[in-house]
């Protein structure tokens, strides 16, 4: 992998992303659907809907900015491992399902360069989702508010953004089921059981921070739960799941 | 030092259930058209596959331009089995820019060849059209001219008539034809002896994933001769078996 080799490939793939709808819609879905969830939320429980304010916990039950910010926060963390994984499962699994792949071996850009560029485009169309699910959410906390943001309300926010990045992050392993699983369902699947055992934990909550998918969201939640070892642990996680995917691209055979 | 554009020697690679090639040894030269032709399943597909690099041989080499497929100039192939490299949601200009990129070539070199293949291929109005909404034929023109455009000295081309109009089979004809006079070796495949088969200088028989003859491409008769040659190899095959 030369860097001009790579130059091309990111041109090649920021181009097949720009123009796809899919990574669109979901980035829009994503945005708008964590701000309205969290404002709609947020105003349900100020006008006393108890049972709406149990379910939601005591932040949330302060109301104001802080319960936007904690509803946001943990729908980010379900909702954007969805959003992130579909978007990188079609980004990977669409090569097999279209068939173009056999176009991508033979080519002097070789397979584990268009793998990296994949992921890189990747991540930089989730850095532009996560600033707009942020933004989305601090607009519709003025709205339902009133409010300007406290210093404290900065903070989340800011900890609302890192969190859409790291769970974006934690999505890698889509991109290794499609290839493995030639093509989008696997990694569709992958995704949704991800999802569900990272509840799981969560909800079980003691030593949830261990659990790579799960440290994140109980870090934006309650940062002083999260140890920075949690926090490391949780980095390793899409980088292993990153090299194993540039691996299985470079060891890829068409034999099935 | 050999002449051979691409040179594959005991070439094997076996699946189960009995399906695969083995022990291919197969030459294309510099300057020819080599024609493989064999009935459906007879390992056609299986044998550009590693020719290619997309499947890993059992066991035999394959050299690109004398070279080991591991240090072969990729930027010198043009290949398209089974699908085009055609993206549905990007127009047909697009999608050869792209490919003309993946192949090496700068955006201004890019520009320039894809305007080249476009109206070679006469493609030119389908240039503003996405993918998707291309005819099959058309996409399949489109993933030719992906192959094609960046004038390479090695192609490959699986069943490259496939969903083709006459036209464009005389179209596909002529363009490798003009590729083979500059010195490319072009390999096509095809499971009957259609127009591109028959500008072949060579044409090599496979059947159950095996070698099994040449015809003369200036034949009177090669389709009785190509049937003749797989009806024998069945038989004596039938009769090996316990």
């Amino acid at each position: 992998m030369t860097a001009r080799t790579l130059a091309t490939a990111i041109a090649v793939e920021g181009r097949k992303a720009t123009a796809s709808r899919v990574l669109t819609s979901t980035a829009i879905l994503l945005m708008c659907g964590v701000a309205a969830l969290a404002a709609a939320t947020t105003a349900a429980a100020a006008d006393g809907n108890e049972q709406l304010a149990a379910k939601l916990g005591p932040l949330a039950a302060e109301g104001g900015w802080p319960a936007m910010l904690n509803v946001a926060t943990q729908v980010t963390a379900a909702a954007g491992l969805l959003a992130f994984g579909v978007g990188l499962s079609w980004m990977f699994g669409r090569e097999f399902t279209d068939g173009t792949i056999t176009g991508l071996f033979g080519l002097p850009v070789t397979r584990p360069t268009i793998a990296s560029a994949k992921l890189i485009v990747f991540l930089l169309w989730a850095c532009v989702a996560s600033a707009g699910l942020t933004a989305a959410v601090a607009l519709a906390a003025v709205a339902v508010t009133r409010q300007a943001p406290s210093p404290a309300d900065w903070a989340g926010l800011g900890r609302l953004l890192a969190l859409a990045l790291m769970t974006a992050a934690l999505a890698a392993p889509a991109a290794w089921a499609a290839t493995v699983g030639r093509g989008l369902l696997p990694a569709i699947a992958a995704v949704v059981g991800l999802m569900a055992v990272t509840q799981i934990v969560v909800v079980a909550g003691a030593g949830g921070g261990w659990f790579p998918p799960a440290a994140p969201a109980l870090w934006a939640l309650l940062p002083d739960t999260v140890t920075a070892a949690q926090l490391m642990l949780a980095a390793v996680f899409p980088v292993a799941f990153g090299l194993l995917t540039l691996h299985t691209w470079r060891r890829l055979q068409l034999d099935r | 030092m050999s002449s051979a554009r691409i040179q594959a020697r005991g070439l094997t690679r076996q699946f189960g259930g009995g399906a695969g090639v083995a022990g291919i040894d197969l030459d294309v030269a510099a300057g020819q058209i080599h024609a493989l032709v064999g009935l459906n399943g007879a390992g056609k597909t299986t044998l550009m596959r590693l020719l290619l690099g997309m499947l890993h041989p059992d066991s035999g080499t394959v050299r690109i331009n004398d070279r080991p497929l591991n240090a072969a100039d990729w930027a010198h192939v043009g290949h398209l089995v089974e699908n085009p490299l055609a993206y549905g949601e990007l127009d047909g200009r697009t999608n050869l820019m792209l490919a003309a990129r993946l192949h090496g070539a700068s955006s201004a070199q890019a520009a320039l060849i894809v305007e080249r293949v476009l109206a070679e291929l006469n493609l030119t109005r389908y240039a503003g059209v996405r993918a998707r909404r291309m005819s099959l034929g058309n996409r399949q023109r489109l993933g030719l001219a992906a192959a094609l455009q960046h004038n390479p000295d090695v192609v490959v081309l699986d069943e490259p008539t496939n969903a083709l109009d006459p036209a464009g089979v005389i179209m596909l004809r002529e363009a490798l034809v003009r590729r083979a006079a500059a010195g490319a070796g072009v390999l096509v495949s095809s499971h009957h002896l259609d127009e591109v088969a028959r500008v072949a200088h060579r044409i090599t028989v496979i059947n159950a994933g095996r070698v099994i003859g040449t015809l003369d491409p200036h034949g009177v008769d090669i389709e009785r001769s190509f049937f003749t040659l797989v009806h024998d190899d069945d038989t004596r095959h039938e009769r090996s078996q316990p």
